[in-house]
């Protein structure tokens, strides 16, 4: 799809945005110094019509967020991702899980389950023994089959 | 009379009646009976609290000397008005801070992670599945999830946070966490919050069973609850060990249900019936 039409939403751009920088600055390798707002703009050529000042706008808001950050080069801003995705991800995974006071945690977000103590182990594993058997005895299947999988991702 | 007999209530609700419910752990098997009777005791709490107030009306206004009931009408008043304020309070704080929360997280997971369809998936080899739940909500994966479940127990992971997010179980909780922050402190029950924590959960395993059955959700459980370090904090269990002997217990006698509805009735409709009487 060369051109874009409708107004792309911030969020969205924000990801592509990132992802051209990180782009650029596995490219550049360990010399990368960073874009300028122009040179990020220049990427978008034939992929989307964004307006300059928006990529400025965004660069802006990645900064904030202290996902991006930049550096004065003579008139020109130059911006750096912060940090790696898998960096990242890895800081976010750590934040999610342990940074958090554990009320607040389990209030804003809602794992599924996230670890269980030492002691907790135990007990845990003589039901799901209890489980199993008990299924085993009723002739079911120990694995329900029926709908196809939700998520396929290999 | 009545007004301070509505305040009185409204104590024994906020503060003894949680302390003995989170005891009854017979009805952790009623998941939903067990969560629409928290609600309700919240509720008539509150109800009883801020009826403190009106019912104290019919006395000023049927006497000659309104003065004399001043003893009674006045801390009537003061409590109702008092609760009032905290409640608008903590719900308007309670209220941006967890929406401020979840929407930084879920911008930054949205650029981070991978996206398939509605599902956001964090390159990460360290299991983990949660939502962000609210009106923009995200269902967060990791790849070390899809790695280590097959699919029928990936299928009732996936299952138990939809149900969270279908349920708006977000609302739920936010409601507990605003009356607990809005009771005063000494009066506060944290069995009580985490009593409804817990039987949230078992409400959403509930989904994971009808989608996978148990075995697949207590695999499921078994797998995340090895896949990490414990939790750092001393002294905080998870919820794990509740929720695996609940699916080993299996459904509950119907009579549970019918004892925590009734017992939910009550409670939300008694402060009603004493204005009422204050207004008879």
């Amino acid at each position: 799809m060369p051109h874009s039409t409708s107004a792309p939403r911030l969020g969205d751009l924000e990801r592509v945005v990132m992802e051209h920088l990180w782009e650029a600055s596995a490219t550049g390798g360990p010399g990368f110094e960073g874009a300028t707002v122009r040179e990020v703009h220049d990427r978008f050529e034939g992929e989307r019509e964004i307006a300059y000042t928006t990529v400025m706008t965004v660069l802006d808001r990645l900064a904030k967020k202290d996902l991006v950050t930049r550096e004065r080069d003579g008139r020109a801003w130059r911006y750096l991702p912060a940090d790696t995705r898998e960096a990242l991800t890895a800081q976010t995974m750590l934040r999610t899980l342990d940074d958090m006071d554990v009320t607040d945690r389990r209030t804003a977000l809602l794992h599924f389950l996230d670890g269980a103590t030492t002691d907790e182990l135990a007990d845990i594993k003589a039901a799901l023994a209890e489980i199993e058997a008990r299924a085993e005895g009723e002739g079911a299947p120990a694995t329900r089959s029926g709908k196809r999988g939700i998520i396929r991702r290999r | 009379m009545i007004p301070f007999l509505l305040a009185g209530l409204a104590v024994l609700l906020a503060w003894v009646a949680p302390g003995l419910m989170a005891r009854q752990k017979d009805f952790r098997r009623a998941p939903r009976s067990a969560l629409v009777a928290w609600q309700a005791v919240s509720v008539g709490g509150i109800l009883a609290a801020l009826a403190a107030a009106p019912a104290a009306v019919p006395l000023l206004v049927a006497d000659d000397d309104p003065a004399e009931h001043l003893e009674l009408v006045l801390p009537a008043v003061l409590v109702s008005t008092a609760i009032l304020v905290r409640l608008l309070y903590a719900g308007h704080h309670e209220g941006t801070r967890l929406r401020r929360v979840r929407a930084e997280h879920r911008q930054l997971v949205d650029i981070i992670a991978t996206h398939e369809d509605r599902t956001r998936i964090l390159q990460h080899p360290t299991p983990t599945a949660y939502c962000i739940p609210g009106r923009q909500s995200r269902l967060v994966l990791s790849q070390g999830v899809l790695d280590a479940l097959p699919p029928d127990q990936l299928d009732a992971v996936v299952a138990h946070e939809e149900a969270h997010l279908h349920g708006r179980h977000d609302l739920l909780l936010e409601f507990f966490s605003v009356v607990h922050r809005a009771v005063p402190g000494p009066l506060r029950s944290p069995e009580a919050v985490g009593e409804v924590r817990l039987l949230v959960e078992a409400l959403a395993d509930r989904a994971a069973v009808r989608r996978s059955g148990e075995v697949a959700t207590a695999r499921a459980l078994m797998t995340l609850a090895g896949s990490r370090a414990p939790e750092a904090a001393l002294g905080v269990g998870t919820t794990a060990p509740v929720r695996l002997r609940l699916l080993a217990d299996g459904p509950p006698h119907p009579v549970l249900s019918v004892i925590a509805y009734s017992y939910a009735a009550l409670a939300a409709t008694l402060p009603l019936l004493l204005l009422g009487l204050a207004w008879a």
